[in-house]
């Protein structure tokens, strides 16, 4: 066998693209010199109260809270006035939101068809008016901007570093399958029959709006696309390409058939799925964050077969994926004028590919393969985010697959899902709220993930997979100083400082605790407050969307709503939990770990030389701040000691979450770790930490080891991750086979591997062997990076923090960081020079 | 049994989700000790047999608690950093225990078996998946015999694939001990000058071959070792010459036939020069060059041409281009391997 050890990596870069698919993402990337885009168009009712910013379902997003006030200002500036039915303000609240959004992107915003695309949908970013009356205005008002409103709650939680929480937009599946089976069309004549159930007292009450206002919406995809209809008609009388004239003339008769009528190609199911999908964006206002397609190859398969069968082409198939591709990223021009991507690079509307079946079976086809190639062909491209679902019985072919594409990307281009652990949560989460009904062992593989790698079920299911982030850290802080902030809040912007105040439960002083088991029954006192805390804040902003941001098209994709004839936003779907995201995990496990061997095993320091240390950003107390990460235990090495701490922790904050349920809605909460970007943001709000990390340097992320501490290589790494989330049955009767899974959300796990890990057949090999493992040992989904020159040239800066990075050449091991500096060059150089 | 359970080896390091020391995903365990002072070695903090005190400048804040700690006053703090005086340290390791920041670091820790055992299994399922299992290297694993039986009998018993990475100078007796327990046997064959094998790292080659001779037999008429990989080093100016690696491979083909599954070629690298600096020892090899891609290629060549029966390949890091202001790719680069 030869080894051979180069290959000329170079940066990805499309490839195998048509002329139609290159031009198409070409003018994509010209970013604000085009002469189309998506921006957000604001439409108002005109009256002097409207409101056109939900702002809500912005509170999830710190860097927006400077921004909340302008936006929600511009967008009440820049909208055009829409006229009016006659009736409109006899109406209730839910039907004239119905009929705003309904006439604004039918009858008012303008549609058009980019040069060779073969898809109708163009721009769907919308800023609608809120509907609202004089006096609803007045009320939302001031129950959101009031001194003791919404926002000012909002601000305060995370001012002083317990995190976030907010209503949020998107964030599920819809009913895309059951859409594309039933047509428009069926779901109408459902909501029909439901409505014509009601008896007149329900008719006029509640219900009864919710219902009309669904109906009303239901034919909104078939206007839109009959509007598309007649442009591709007229652009094809013009047409001078013969080719292109086809092209055109098929594409009105897809429209003129999908997506009021059930789909019968495979171009007719991707047409359909495309304006039922760009439609909830412009129903909830909210540029697709999250709004996430599920297993496209299962429910798309079928058309993709017979389409086959009748002669179409594989090829083909991709180049009108590709055109679907492209769509979905036009949801990142909503604020292009803000920077070439808006605000946030993370849309994540999440197409989910292979994973398990009925009976076990593995459910790879041959559109699995094909959605693949397009990501490769099209990559570097944003959206769709792609996750790729695999389990112990993953076909070798799909393997092989995945591992080429993460070597040509330098990274991966998706995230990987791990099925055994993932299903053991959903099961989890049926058993502790009686769903049984609705997610067992014969459907639960039925689930994907939303957004990144939130787990859900599919159609019937909003789990507010964002809603609530909780740095878990804080109970640490509140622990030492008996239910205070450390340090005191310093507004950024008035730069007043605020005194310290109690807060949390005046836990015994903890300079007075004799042992480690007392600073754990005071820490379970501050976690329980942290996280009532951040229910509270929660029921805010959810019960005002249910009571003022109906979303009545969205309603009508997802199973319970029509049924309950109750709002998705009022916690109609048939499966409703609310999803309690733990940030900072492993900066609180360490900390905790460094408290108790620091204070208690070694005695290294008292409690308050530790607190006065954490005050003083360990400034004058470096020895201390050196022990704390260099010689105290640490979670992620596969220390079985130090994991059975970060276990405690794990157990502790889940069984806490699982206590409490929205009141507003009835939602139970469920647990999860996903720190999107907290972990970074919230390292400057968040004081110093016992585990030696200095304010403004970045928390551990989602359920990842902290930064560097990882010394013991990826399958400890994975090892520790699996323990702490459950691990296995030893008697096998897990709640999937032998898995336990703590976290039916899922959790967010980050490994960054060198590039020469896949430098070869047999090292390719061990790699696909390294994912086999994790299937077994490890959590439920795994993004995969590559090491690159920067992060070697921030380890010659920063070594503290690269401690596990580890040199490996036949015969001859060392860290890098321990290699002299001439000699890290070398490296840096041999691995830029690979890339490049 | 009891007896066997007291036992206590010397252990430099164990490396987990190693991809270079057999087949598979492995657990690398780094015994210390070495019978042989091979002038370029890679792991100079392996060789002896004691625990060793190092100091690592880039972990070091400065804090002078191993200057105060230090029982012998060995330690010094200068403009440099923390100095060892090597003829008064006794490698105690008191300075390692009190430094806060592990820039005082023990090189060789005591494990008892079961402790090492159930160490190296956390990753059992990694090795089912690939085919690996736990490789003892070092160092020479056989110079901590005992230790090293009960460690390979344990693993067997716990069902987990072992390799064995051997220097081959160690007593036969010795071998034939451990080979029913050992999987995959990595043999190292340097240098076929015995002479220049002297030279080159202290010892002549003779028990080295007839040890080979006899792993190969041993391979061949019992069920164990399953596998055999012969391993050259080859280092500039001294093993790397064509005459020894043709005659290398005569002496494979004509001696061990049938019995190598592998032969692998690897290239010298620096990367361990500070490592020699930290010791306070001098490398003969500090400003050495990598080889040429070319050459490792040429020597390849030779050695497949000898060997048509075995699988031949070569491994590590090649000279830079100079020719990268280019921007192009060099194609005649090696990787370092750096897993995190």
């Amino acid at each position: 066998m030869e080894t051979v050890l180069s290959s000329s990596n170079k940066l990805k870069e499309p490839a195998g693209l048509s002329s139609r698919i290159q031009w198409l993402r070409d003018y994509y990337f010209r970013g604000t010199e085009r002469a189309w885009n998506n921006e957000f168009t604001c439409w108002t009712t005109g009256t002097p109260w409207d409101v056109i910013y939900n702002e809500l379902t912005f509170y999830i997003v710190p860097e927006t809270y400077t921004l909340l006030g302008t936006l929600g200002a511009s967008y009440r500036q820049a909208a055009r006035p829409v006229e009016l039915h006659p009736d409109f303000w006899h109406w209730p609240l839910v039907e004239r939101r119905a009929w705003f959004v309904r006439e604004v992107i039918v009858n008012c915003v303008p549609q058009e068809i980019l040069p060779g695309d073969l898809l109708a949908g163009a721009r769907f970013n919308v800023q609608t008016s809120m509907c609202f009356t004089a006096e609803g205005s007045k009320t939302w008002q001031k129950l959101v901007k009031g001194k003791n409103g919404a926002r000012a709650q909002m601000k305060r939680f995370h001012d002083h570093g317990y995190g976030n929480a907010g209503a949020t937009s998107g964030h599920l599946i819809p009913g895309y399958e059951r859409l594309l089976s039933l047509g428009w069309k069926g779901i109408h004549a459902e909501l029909m029959s439901f409505y014509n159930a009601l008896n007149k007292n329900e008719r006029t009450g509640p219900k009864g709006a919710q219902l009309r206002a669904m109906i009303t919406v239901s034919t909104m995809a078939r206007d839109l696309a009959s509007r598309y209809k007649s442009l591709c008609e007229n652009l094809a009388q013009s047409e001078p390409d013969a080719h292109r004239r086809t092209e055109l003339r098929t594409m009105a008769a897809n429209l003129s058939r999908v997506p009021w009528e059930p789909a019968t190609t495979f171009w007719e199911a991707v047409q359909a799925l495309w304006i039922n999908h760009m439609l909830v964006m412009t129903d909830e206002n909210y540029p697709g964050a999250g709004v996430s397609f599920g297993r496209v190859d299962q429910y798309l398969y079928p058309y993709y077969e017979k389409s086959s069968r009748d002669g179409m082409d594989r090829e083909w198939a991709k180049e009108i994926l590709k055109c679907f591709w492209i769509h979905a990223n036009t949801a990142y021009d909503a604020m292009i004028r803000n920077g070439n991507q808006g605000i946030t690079a993370g849309f994540g509307q999440l197409v989910t590919l292979s994973g398990l079946g009925a009976k076990g079976l593995d459910m790879t086809n041959d559109l699995t393969y094909v959605i693949l190639e397009v990501i490769d062909e099209m990559s570097p491209i944003l959206e769709p985010k792609p996750n790729v679902r695999l389990h112990q019985k993953s076909p070798e072919a799909l393997l092989d697959k995945i591992v080429d594409m993460i070597e040509s990307s330098q990274g991966a281009p998706f995230l990987l899902n791990f099925d055994e652990r993932s299903m053991a949560g959903m099961m989890l989460e049926a058993r502790k709220a009686g769903l049984a009904d609705l997610i067992n062992r014969d459907n639960v593989h039925e689930y994907a993930p939303v957004g990144c790698l939130e787990n859900t079920m599919v159609g019937n299911d909003r789990s507010g997979t964002v809603d609530n982030n909780i740095n878990l850290l804080k109970a640490v802080e509140l622990t030492l100083t008996g239910g205070k902030d450390l340090l005191p809040f310093t507004d950024p912007m008035t730069g007043k400082t605020e005194s310290v105040k109690q807060d949390g439960p005046r836990t015994p002083d903890a300079s007075f605790f004799k042992t480690w088991e007392d600073f754990w029954r005071a820490y379970e006192i501050q976690t329980r407050y942290i996280i009532q805390k951040c229910v509270d804040l929660y029921e805010i902003s959810e019960s005002i969307r249910a009571r003022f941001f109906p979303t009545p098209y969205l309603s009508c994709l997802v199973k319970g709503c029509a049924e309950k004839a109750k709002d998705i936003t009022q916690g109609g779907a048939q499966i409703s939990f609310v999803t309690l995201e733990a940030v900072t995990y492993a900066t609180t496990v360490d900390s905790l770990l460094a408290i108790k061997y620091l204070v208690f095993d070694k005695k290294a320091c008292t409690m308050q030389e530790l607190t006065n240390a954490l005050a003083a950003n360990w400034k004058g107390f470096e020895v201390l701040q050196a022990m704390a990460k260099n010689r105290a235990p640490k979670y992620g090495r596969d220390d079985d000691e130090a994991d059975e701490l970060a276990r405690k922790v794990m157990q502790l904050w889940c069984d806490e979450t699982w206590r409490h349920t929205t009141k507003a809605t009835g939602r139970r909460f469920r647990p999860g770790m996903l720190s999107w970007n907290y972990w970074a943001g919230d390292g400057y709000v968040m004081a110093a930490s016992a585990d030696g990390r200095t304010k403004g340097q970045f928390l551990s992320n989602a359920i990842c080891p902290s930064n560097g501490v990882d010394i013991k290589g990826p399958t400890s790494n994975a090892n520790s991750v699996g323990k702490v989330l459950g691990g296995k049955a030893k008697d096998g009767r897990g709640d999937w086979q032998d898995y336990f899974n703590d976290l039916p959300n899922g959790a967010s796990h980050t490994i960054t591997f060198n590039p020469s890990i896949l430098r070869d057949p047999s090292h390719k090999d061990k790699f696909k062997a390294f994912l086999k493992g994790y299937a077994h040992n490890g959590g439920t989904a795994l993004q995969i990076n590559m090491l690159d020159p920067g992060m070697l040239k921030d380890a010659q800066a920063h070594p503290q923090d690269y401690r596990h990075l580890l040199v490996r050449i036949t015969g001859y091991n060392a860290y890098f960081t321990t290699v002299g500096r001439e000699l890290q060059n070398e490296v840096i150089e041999r691995v830029s020079h690979n890339k490049f | 049994m009891t007896h066997q359970k007291m036992q206590k080896g010397t252990i430099l390091e164990i490396i987990r989700m190693s991809t270079e020391d057999g087949p598979g995903i492995r657990t690398t365990i780094f015994f210390k000790g070495c019978p042989l002072a091979c002038r370029w070695c890679h792991n100079p903090e392996s060789i002896s047999a004691k625990p060793q005190i190092q100091w690592i400048q880039t972990s070091c804040i400065g804090c002078g608690i191993c200057v105060e700690t230090c029982p012998e006053k060995a330690l010094t703090h200068t403009a440099e950093g923390i100095t060892i005086n090597r003829a008064v340290c006794t490698d105690c390791g008191v300075c390692t225990e009190e430094c806060p920041t592990t820039a005082m670091e023990l090189l060789g820790k005591k494990w008892s078996i079961p402790d090492l055992a159930s160490e190296v299994v956390k990753d059992r399922v990694f090795f089912e998946q690939s085919g690996g299992g736990v490789t003892l290297s070092g160092g020479e694993p056989t110079l901590q015999k005992d230790f090293c039986l009960g460690l390979l009998k344990e693993l067997r018993g716990k069902g987990i694939q072992t390799a064995l990475d051997t220097c081959g100078q160690v007593p036969q007796s010795i071998l034939a001990e451990l080979l029913p327990y050992v999987d995959v046997l990595l043999y190292d064959l340097k240098e076929i000058d015995s002479k220049k094998h002297k030279t080159f790292t202290g010892v002549g080659n003779e028990k080295i071959l007839s040890n080979a001779v006899f792993a190969a037999h041993f391979k061949k008429t019992h069920p164990y070792p399953k596998t055999l990989w012969i391993r050259t080093p080859i280092i500039p100016g001294t093993t790397d010459r064509a005459d020894n690696i043709q005659r290398l491979g005569d002496f494979i083909r004509t001696n061990l036939a049938g019995a190598v599954d592998r032969w692998e070629l690897c290239a010298f690298n620096n990367l361990c020069r500070d490592k020699y600096a930290r010791l306070g020892m001098d490398w003969p090899y500090a400003d050495q060059a990598l080889p040429e891609r070319s050459f490792m290629e040429q020597l390849t060549g030779i050695a497949k041409n000898c060997v048509p029966q075995t699988s031949v390949c070569w491994s590590g890091s090649t000279k830079l281009n100079q020719n990268t202001s280019t921007g192009l790719p060099d194609k005649s680069t090696g990787v370092p391997l750096i897993g995190c």
